[in-house]
């Protein structure tokens, strides 16, 4: 055990390489971060950036290839038996469960992973699926359950073993507005009645605004920014400029040149005939030089505004980029 | 190790199994239909050629066959089919014990594929009345180890499956029918009745069904007790063992390899 820490998780200049017939591919560049007691912390970044490997480090699934991490104070390096009796993890990918048996018993099953008294299971699942609003739906069969369902019965399952820290991947990719928002209430319901703490590696600025207490901003295996979400934003001074222009482009690299402009990141709408430009910017003057720029270089500027910055703009501010054009630089 | 939730781990897992087997009606049809189509053909092959002595062990083969098809099919691929659907991560992340997970679907598997088993004795009796000269005590033993061997064999395959993708699949289809031809399930594969010459007969000597099968035939059609059998008792036994050290030892080094490398359950996003 890892004495003198308060934090419940804590890593520090972790590192991580997967060997691949190429060449070695770095997912994690010396990643140092603490989350406390009682927090939602979120860990955002495009596809690819390391949130994933970070989470399956931290849930003993894959070893560091440097530095160290503790859950609860446990190694999980070399303690992993410990560090799993106290978590509990899982992925709004896999929504995983024995298809042909009932929610119900899938719940039933996995508490059963943790050696819980089944009197005791039966009592956490009736208590969780209420929360979830799963309860009409326990005995059904896994298959059948709709995407939204299934993802509250594998949020519950995470909740079974009253873990101390939980690991959530993208827990609600794929889900619709009301599923999502119910499962986020149940999460800080859950870290605020139970004292637990709950990492989450999401690429949905929204939801980290929503729930999360921090945030850490990743990026090609390095994080680039870590505070509150609000300090965060605070960070850019004043609000980004929206442009709607025409004809629509895949590209304004002139944007680039203009001073004090610090990235920016656009979306092409071919039906409309248009481009949205979002322009993180340094100042007012900086947002009136990157309009005359765009009309200098023949296109119209049909409309714009000044919009509340959000966490993406303060990731196109370190990166110079949008989430989108960094996914799709990487798979270039 | 914790007792208590070890055997809470291997009842659920046991559980799981049984719920899953019996919890779709065309899973039963499949499970009941094919061992018995399979023995009653043989069965009906052996009459018409007037073979009527070796009916019993067509019967006797649609026995174990469907356990041998349990073991390759629910035991052997199912870690790796765990780990295509992301529950091989929940079972890592968890204390559980796999080993647990593995012997509960062994006895869920065992217990699901029994009445399948009794089906085909119930009609194979019914319809051909094979002769038996049946020492009991030591066909119910060498049916008890042959069980045990063989699932700790199929414990070591789901194990050693881990570091396979989608061909673990296809490994099944390879090990089915050749295991199922060497190991004498429908005629006697070792010994000197065994069409096969030395060299295969020992190679089939490997598999705990060959050495199972020879000896439930010895025991139910030739009356030979358990001071005759012995020698295929304890192999099995040692086999039983065997499989299941391994079994421990391969879970073991493939969680660390893949905690390592990430090739177990784990994948570059």
């Amino acid at each position: 055990m890892i004495s003198g820490t308060q934090a419940s998780v804590k890593v520090s200049d972790l590192r991580r390489e997967f060997k691949t017939k190429e060449a070695p591919v770095v997912a994690l560049d010396g990643v140092s971060l603490s989350v406390s007691r009682g927090e939602i912390f979120g860990v955002l970044g495009p596809n690819g950036a390391g949130k994933t490997t970070i989470i399956r480090i931290l849930s003993t699934l894959l070893l560091p290839t440097g530095g160290s991490a503790s859950v609860m104070g446990f190694d999980v390096e070399h303690e992993p038996e410990k560090v799993r009796h106290v978590i509990n993890m899982a992925s709004g990918a896999d929504k995983a469960g024995y298809d042909f048996i009932s929610a119900k018993r899938n719940l039933w099953f996995f508490s059963q992973l943790y050696g819980i008294q089944p009197q005791i299971a039966e009592k956490r699942i009736g208590d969780l699926s209420e929360r979830l609003g799963l309860t009409k739906y326990l005995d059904r069969k896994f298959y059948a359950l709709s995407t939204g369902y299934r993802q509250r019965a594998t949020i519950a399952r995470a909740f079974i073993n009253d873990p101390r820290v939980v690991f959530l991947d993208e827990p609600t990719i794929g889900l619709d507005v009301m599923t999502a928002r119910s499962i986020r209430d149940f999460l800080k319901d859950e870290v605020r009645q139970h004292d637990r703490t709950i990492m989450l590696a999401t690429h949905n600025m929204a939801e980290v605004e929503a729930i999360c207490d921090r945030v850490a901003i990743i990026d090609k295996g390095k994080i680039i920014a870590e505070g509150s979400p609000k300090e965060l934003k605070r960070t850019l001074g004043v609000p980004a400029l929206v442009m709607e222009v025409t004809p629509p482009e895949k590209s304004f690299d002139l944007l680039a040149q203009v001073e004090g402009v610090k990235g920016f990141t656009s979306a092409s709408d071919e039906e409309r005939g248009l481009s949205t430009i979002q322009v993180v910017v340094e100042d007012d003057g900086t947002a009136r030089r990157a309009e005359e720029a765009m009309a200098q270089s023949g296109h119209k500027v049909i409309a714009s505004w000044r919009k509340e910055t959000t966490l993406e703009e303060v990731f196109v501010a370190m990166v110079g980029r949008g989430f989108k054009e960094r996914e799709e630089q990487d798979g270039d | 190790m914790e007792t208590r939730p070890w055997l809470r781990t291997m009842k659920a897992r046991a559980l799981v199994r049984l719920w899953s087997i019996f919890g779709e009606r065309l899973w039963i049809v499949v499970n009941m239909g094919f061992p018995i189509l399979s023995s009653l053909a043989l069965s009906l092959l052996y009459y018409s050629i007037g073979a009527t002595g070796y009916i019993g062990f067509a019967i006797l083969g649609g026995v174990m066959v469907a356990f041998w098809g349990n073991v390759l099919w629910s035991m052997a691929s199912q870690f790796n089919w765990d780990k295509q659907e992301g529950l091989f991560e929940i079972y890592l992340t968890s204390p559980a014990s796999l080993s647990a997970i593995l012997i509960g679907m062994s006895f869920g598997g065992i217990i699901g594929t029994a009445p399948s088993a009794a089906m085909v004795i119930g009609i194979g009796w019914v319809l051909f009345h094979p002769v038996v000269a049946a020492s009991w005590g030591a066909v119910l033993l060498t049916f008890l180890l042959t069980l045990v061997s063989l699932y700790a064999m199929g414990m070591t395959l789901s194990s050693l499956y881990l570091t396979y993708g989608r061909e673990a699949e296809s490994m099944n289809n390879v090990l089915q029918e050749p295991v199922s031809m060497v190991s004498g399930l429908y005629f006697p594969a070792i010994g000197g009745a065994s069409p096969f010459p030395f060299a295969i007969q020992a190679v089939a000597s490997l598999i705990p069904l060959t050495i199972g099968m020879d000896a439930l035939r010895k025991s139910l059609f030739r009356g030979m007790d358990v001071g005759s059998i012995w020698p295929s008792l304890v192999t099995l036994a040692v086999m039983a063992v065997i499989f299941l050290v391994i079994s421990n030892f391969a879970l073991k080094a493939l969680e660390n390899r893949g905690r390592r490398d990430g090739t177990i359950a784990v994948r570059i996003r």
